[in-house]
């Protein structure tokens, strides 16, 4: 790596950049303009913004007592609101003075008046209202409390949002019209008003004494903010310094120099990070100062605190380092800057789901949390802010060993796209579908493409979603086993076999059906059942980071509850031949083999095993099966067999099923293997630490053993790698 | 000075299967020589041209620059060369000099030798007027002097233009051949494509007629003309590809791009 190369492709391309009218709009003028033009605007604006008064039709006028007032002319009266402001937002109608024809005191005639939208609410007040309400405060004064309180009629309308808002502010008003009533009639018994009065509590902001008043607003706004701008900040220059250079013939120049790709690709991702970061600073900064000016009014608003910022501009760094080396991976592939603004949407709609979704749903900083990437750095940054150093300190290691972890991958994707030719000289291709298809049956080869792999993985993916809702609330066992089977038969392996025999010239080589080293079938037997601690390991590990919801558990527990029903042979075939069967056929069978055309050894086994991981509902159980599923990848592509996989993944199930059975018998039958794992608990079996890491190791051994078994080298991808 | 030896490079495609964009092509250009790659559109002269120049990878095939492999030592290989594409891309956003700088020191000059050579180049190719205006606002002439320029500021020696001609009117064009044929003169090994055999009689040494991924003849002028009794470059091309694409008639329609029946194994 050159230094000198990476310092003088970084200063072009900041001086590119410093040029281009467009980027330093978008980074520079807007943020330091846009938001105090928006302040202004709203200063402006304001008066728009206050509320059309509400048209509220009081039917029943005559029966209302004179006092307390509750209404005087067209308004409510003066002392019934919160705000004196407040008094114009309802406007006051009487039925008698609009509805002359009418007999007044009707109720229909306010349910009509309402339905018909003439009005946002109506109040109707019964005829005999006044009179009830002098014999029930005149039966007060007497000690009789055995009346009943005559009650109005308040209608609305859900329909309708104004009409929602005008309820809400005759609930207001009546509450304070009810209360002079209550006064009154304590004092017509001579009491004190104090009997009544609800103890109000002192409160105390410890926040502000530690200089976090009113932080929580911001520890909800400003980490987002900083999130989405320091994304928006990569978004262009990283369109411009990849896709736009590709456009405008300028990268091959480029490549022919000797600069080596690690070196350009620094040099560029260095120039996004600084726009990034100056983007998401400015930005931040100005709509701070704004917004802290425009709503500082408001209560429990305060200045930002001081330490948050400083968390702000330290996360800063590796926050821009990820969506840099993101965009930057993802501007490459494009073609153009039309084409690089279209694949970077779904980047950001991405991040803005994994930024909003904890502020929204009142998501905790835990080390579960804390391992989401973007998700963790939001929490973070909000306990920070929100004045929880100690507590966001405490999970500051997690979150950036992700977000470093995601920079790094990016990175290395990056470079990857730089030295491939099949991105770096894609030609503009016109999508003709008759085409395409026409080329996909003629030209078949002898394993899935990889766009027919990952079609056929999204494809079990969403007819796994879409039964999900179509499911009845499985009662028996009958139930489950018919779900059981139509999941794996119609769902997982249909579209994989349909896809393997319509779009491949060779089953036999897509599904890997041929036999293996014969020492491979019991090897791949003992790796299941070695390994099965360590996988038990994982799930509580899985379980204790990421706690099952109440509703989820009981959705298992039930299923489980059903599954207990059946004979060992029922569960044995349906529960763990069938879906050893068809996964290995769909997902290290026709996936794996459409995602071995392109790419190394590993990112095909990592990339089939999430499919196979999300093609199970619960997250927590999708998080093990990914890492299984990688297990199972290998073996397949270290024999260059199904069949490996397939008694691996039977003796999982199996043993899984022994672990869990033994659980519910006890171990009076087996009491050998209470030195191996511990029954009794209320989560299954647990096994000792020993025997986990014991099996871990065993199961390590077998990895080893064959990983060195000849591997098949697709021949596709030998020349995609550029020099 | 260049050795290419069965030149092989196949792409996928999505819509027509695998494309064979060169088929086992060989020859050998020498320093103070124009080698010159004729061939129409799709003949195959640009992928030879990126494989000479790294950024592509050969399928199958060698080839060497003063004895280096451009794929095992591509970095001491794209020191030693200069490389003008087709397209004539500049930086809209920096000025002539800019550029030329830019890549000089790309190619490790130091200060003291980049500006006297930067001074030389400018001064040669007549290069006052773009040296502080923007490639935005330079004009096609300007652009193609500053790729010129860019290509040979390290002073390789061998030089690749890519159709560096196209699109030019004929006083630019003139002059950059004039150029080419200097570079020439200075011991330079020259690798030019192009398809417009004027500029193959007039500048070129040698020819590979390439068509199709396939090199359908190659030598000097004179050794061509001999060989296949026909003194006419124009009539002798034509009859060359006429005889080539009736031997080798196209399956399924797919243009100029060959489409084979085996199965793909190329990536692109």
């Amino acid at each position: 790596m050159s230094w000198f190369n990476v310092r003088l492709i970084l200063a072009r391309e900041i001086r590119d950049q410093l040029r281009d009218r467009r980027t330093m709009f978008m980074i520079v003028v807007l943020p330091i303009l846009l938001y105090p033009l928006l302040g202004v605007a709203f200063f402006q604006f304001s008066q728009f913004l206050e509320g059309r008064p509400a048209r509220v039709l009081v039917v029943g006028r005559a029966s209302l007592p004179e006092e307390p007032p509750l209404v005087e002319g067209n308004r409510f009266a003066p002392g019934l609101f919160k705000s004196p402001s407040r008094e114009r937002l309802l406007e006051v109608h009487y039925s008698e003075d609009v509805m002359p024809g009418q007999e007044a005191g009707e109720p229909s005639v306010a349910r009509m008046a309402v339905s018909q939208r003439d009005y946002e609410a109506a109040l109707y007040f019964p005829p005999d209202f006044c009179r009830r309400l002098a014999s029930f405060r005149e039966a007060v004064r007497k000690g009789d409390v055995g009346l009943e309180v005559p009650r109005p009629v308040f209608l609305y309308t859900t329909a309708n949002e104004r009409s929602q808002l005008a309820f809400a502010g005759l609930l207001d008003v009546w509450q304070r019209w009810n209360n002079q009533f209550r006064r009154m009639n304590l004092a017509a018994v001579k009491l004190s008003e104090a009997i009544v009065a609800p103890i109000e509590p002192e409160t105390i902001d410890v926040a502000e004494e530690s200089g976090h008043g009113g932080a929580a607003a911001w520890s909800r706004v400003m980490p987002v903010l900083l999130l989405i701008w320091a994304l928006t900040g990569a978004f262009y220059p990283a369109v411009d310094l990849c896709a736009g250079e590709k456009e405008r013939g300028t990268l091959e120049t480029l490549l022919c120099s000797p600069a080596r790709r690690s070196e350009i690709v620094l040099g560029k991702l260095l120039t996004i990070m600084l726009f990034s970061g100056v983007t998401a600073v400015l930005n931040v900064v100005s709509m701070g100062l704004m917004g802290y000016l425009v709503l500082s009014r408001l209560p429990g608003f305060g200045p930002p605190p001081l330490d948050g910022a400083l968390w702000l501009a330290v996360a800063l760094v590796p926050i821009s380092a990820l969506f840099s080396a993101l965009c930057l991976a993802i501007a490459a592939f494009a073609r153009s800057t039309k084409e690089g603004q279209y694949y970077l949407m779904p980047l950001l709609l991405v991040t803005m789901l994994l930024a909003i979704l904890p502020v929204a749903s009142g998501m905790e900083l835990t080390l579960g949390t804390s391992l989401i990437p973007v998700t963790g750095m939001v929490l973070l940054l909000r306990a920070a802010i929100e004045g929880n150093t100690w507590h966001a300190l405490e999970y500051l290691v997690p979150v950036m060993a992700v977000t470093v972890a995601g920079c790094l991958m990016a990175i290395r994707w990056a470079v990857d796209q730089f030295n491939s030719e099949s991105v770096l000289f894609r030609e503009s291709e016109r999508l003709e579908l008759g085409l395409w298809l026409r080329h996909l049956v003629r030209d078949r080869q002898s394993t899935p493409t990889l766009a027919v792999a990952m079609f056929g993985g999204i494809t079990i993916l969403l007819l796994e979603f879409f039964l999900s809702f179509f499911v009845p609330r499985l009662a028996g066992l009958h139930e489950v086993v018919v779900l059981a089977v139509v999941t794996q038969l119609a769902v997982v392996a249909a579209p994989s076999l349909l896809l393997t025999v319509a779009l491949t010239r060779s089953p036999r080589q897509t599904l890997l059906l041929r036999w293996p080293a014969w020492m491979t079938l019991p090897a791949a037997a003992a790796l299941a059942v070695v390994l099965s601690p360590v996988v038990d390991a994982l799930k509580n590990g899985v379980l204790h980071l990421y706690p099952m919801g109440a509703a989820v558990k009981e959705e298992v527990d039930r299923l489980s509850e059903a599954a207990g029903t059946a004979t060992f042979w029922q569960v044995a075939v349906f529960f763990a031949l069938l879906p050893a069967v068809c996964e290995e056929l769909a997902f290290r069978g026709f996936l794996l083999s459409g995602l071995r055309q392109r790419g190394t050894k590993w990112r095909p086994i990592v990339a089939s095993a999430v499919f196979f991981g999300l093609s199970h509902p619960i997250m927590q159980q999708s998080l093990v099966t990914m890492m299984v599923g990688v297990v199972l990848g290998l073996l397949a592509v270290q024999t260059r067999s199904i069949l490996p996989g397939m008694v691996f993944h039977l003796t999982h199930n199996l043993v899984t099923i022994f672990w869990a059975h033994l659980a519910q018998v006890g171990a009076e039958r087996w009491p050998m293997l209470g030195y191996l794992v511990r029954l009794g608990d209320a989560q299954g079996p647990r096994f000792p630490w020993p025997v986990v890491l014991a099996g871990g190791l065993v199961g390590l051994a077998i990895l080893r053993w064959f990983h060195r078994l000849p591997l098949s080298v697709p021949v596709e991808r030998r020349n995609n790698t550029g020099v | 000075m260049i050795q290419v030896r069965g030149l092989t490079k196949h792409y996928a495609d999505a819509h027509f299967g695998r494309l064979v964009a060169l088929d086992g092509v060989s020859f050998d250009a020498a320093p103070g020589q124009i080698y010159a790659l004729l061939g129409p559109n799709g003949a195959g002269k640009t992928t030879a041209l990126r494989i000479l120049s790294t950024v592509l990878r050969p399928t199958a095939g060698s080839v060497t620059i003063q004895g280096l492999d451009v794929v095992t030592q591509s970095p001491e290989v794209r020191r030693r060369i200069g490389f003008m594409s087709a397209n004539t891309a500049v930086y809209d956003r920096m000025t002539g000099w800019e550029m030329v700088e830019y890549f000089g020191r790309l190619h490790g000059l130091a200060d003291d030798a980049l500006r006297p050579r930067m001074e030389q180049i400018f001064a040669r190719l007549k290069m006052e007027e773009c040296r502080d205006r923007l490639g935005a606002k330079m004009s096609t002439g300007m652009k193609q002097k500053v790729s010129v320029a860019r290509a040979i500021v390290h002073d390789p020696p061998v030089v690749i233009f890519d159709e560096a001609t196209a699109g030019l009117d004929v006083l630019v064009a003139r002059a950059l051949l004039h150029t080419v044929a200097e570079l020439r003169e200075h011991g330079k090994c020259i690798v030019f494509s192009t398809h417009i055999m004027r500029e193959v009689e007039k500048l070129c040494d040698r020819v590979a007629i390439l068509h199709r991924g396939s090199l359908l003849a190659e030598g000097t002028l004179e050794e061509l003309r001999d060989r296949h009794h026909e003194r006419d470059l124009e009539e002798l091309f034509f009859q060359l590809i006429s005889r080539h694409d009736e031997a080798h008639p196209l399956a399924g329609g797919a243009g100029d791009r060959r489409r084979q029946e085996t199965p793909c194994e190329g990536s692109r």
